[in-house]
């Protein structure tokens, strides 16, 4: 049986890691301005800013990222190219689950709970920190398990 | 809070997903035996695992089952892995399970990640599964516990 190896809709794996690496910075900023009561405010328009990033990646795909732009006009020209192109479904997912939990602590910041902002984005750092260093692949984790907590409907097939 | 205390709160976080990292990848893809060949007291009860698929589906002398989802960038490679072993081995079929169309079955197998690989004997019971990307050297070392009779698990 012969599997095609690249997918239809396929991206550069490398581009989704290159886009968790640069989120990885950017909420680690998020962490220690919204941690120094002096930049909370600035701390909060950079987390506002992070989900907006995650927004357009989890609702117009990961296709459509910024980063991924900036990956395919910076870095792959000095890259090999790539082995194998991977789905696009798993990042967008990942983005998704990114944008559910910054989006969270933003609200849950501007309604005035105290540390809700670094302690989101210190969660969401873990996250993209893992994808971008270890390449844990976060859609093969969390889907999962919101499987088993019943998140997802029962399909009636078969 | 500081600016010192803010940066070691960070150095913190960074430094728990580390360990956390560290741990993921040393564990991912591992051989871990399962319940004890049949006759062998103290092993967990058997899964029954006839309603996976089709009688005709399961491999005469192993089966590869692959728990996968839709989210899941490793299934596809792994599927690949997987159908490559079954091409060369004789009596070794793979079936593939999306989750997200049999949910009850991540719970009944305790799947915790995908791909989650559960590697069957010819009479269907669970012997070693592997979560992650299963490591071939162990994959093949399993697929040969359990292809030549006789032999115990020595794990």
């Amino acid at each position: 049986m012969t599997t095609p190896t690249t997918p239809a809709n396929g991206i550069d794996p490398r581009s989704p890691r290159f886009g968790a690496a640069i989120t990885t910075v950017l909420l680690a900023a998020t962490i220690i301005l919204t941690l120094v009561p002096a930049t909370w405010a600035a701390g909060i328009v950079l987390l506002a800013v992070i989900v907006v990033f995650f927004a357009i990646g989890g609702i117009a795909g990961i296709r459509r990222h910024p980063y991924g732009a900036l990956f395919r006009r910076f870095v792959r020209p000095r890259l090999a190219p790539p082995t194998e192109l991977e789905a696009s479904e798993p990042p967008t997912f990942a983005q998704q689950v990114g944008l559910v939990i910054t989006a969270f602590a933003l609200v849950l910041a501007l309604v005035g709970v105290p540390y809700a902002a670094p302690v989101g984005a210190a969660i969401a750092l873990v996250a993209a920190f893992l994808n971008a260093v270890f390449d844990v692949c976060i859609g093969c984790l969390l889907y999962v398990w919101l499987v088993r907590a019943g998140v997802f409907r029962q399909r009636t097939t078969t | 809070m500081t600016v010192i205390a803010a940066v070691a709160v960070l150095v913190g976080v960074l430094a728990l997903a580390t360990v956390l990292g560290v741990v993921l990848r040393a564990r991912t893809g591992r051989a871990r035996a399962t319940n004890a060949p049949t006759g062998r007291a103290g092993g967990q009860p058997p899964q029954h695992t006839d309603d996976l698929a089709p009688a005709d589906a399961f491999g005469s002398a192993a089966t590869l089952v692959q728990f996968s989802t839709p989210t899941c960038a490793r299934c596809p490679a792994t599927r690949r892995q997987l159908d490559a072993v079954a091409d060369r081995t004789p009596g070794v079929t793979r079936i593939e399970i999306d989750l997200a169309e049999r949910p009850e079955l991540a719970r009944r197998f305790d799947v915790m990640q995908t791909p989650t690989v559960l590697l069957l004997d010819g009479d269907r019971a669970v012997r070693t599964r592997f979560g992650g990307p299963p490591r071939p050297a162990e994959l093949s070392a399993a697929l040969d516990t359990v292809l030549t009779p006789g032999t115990e698990e020595s794990r």
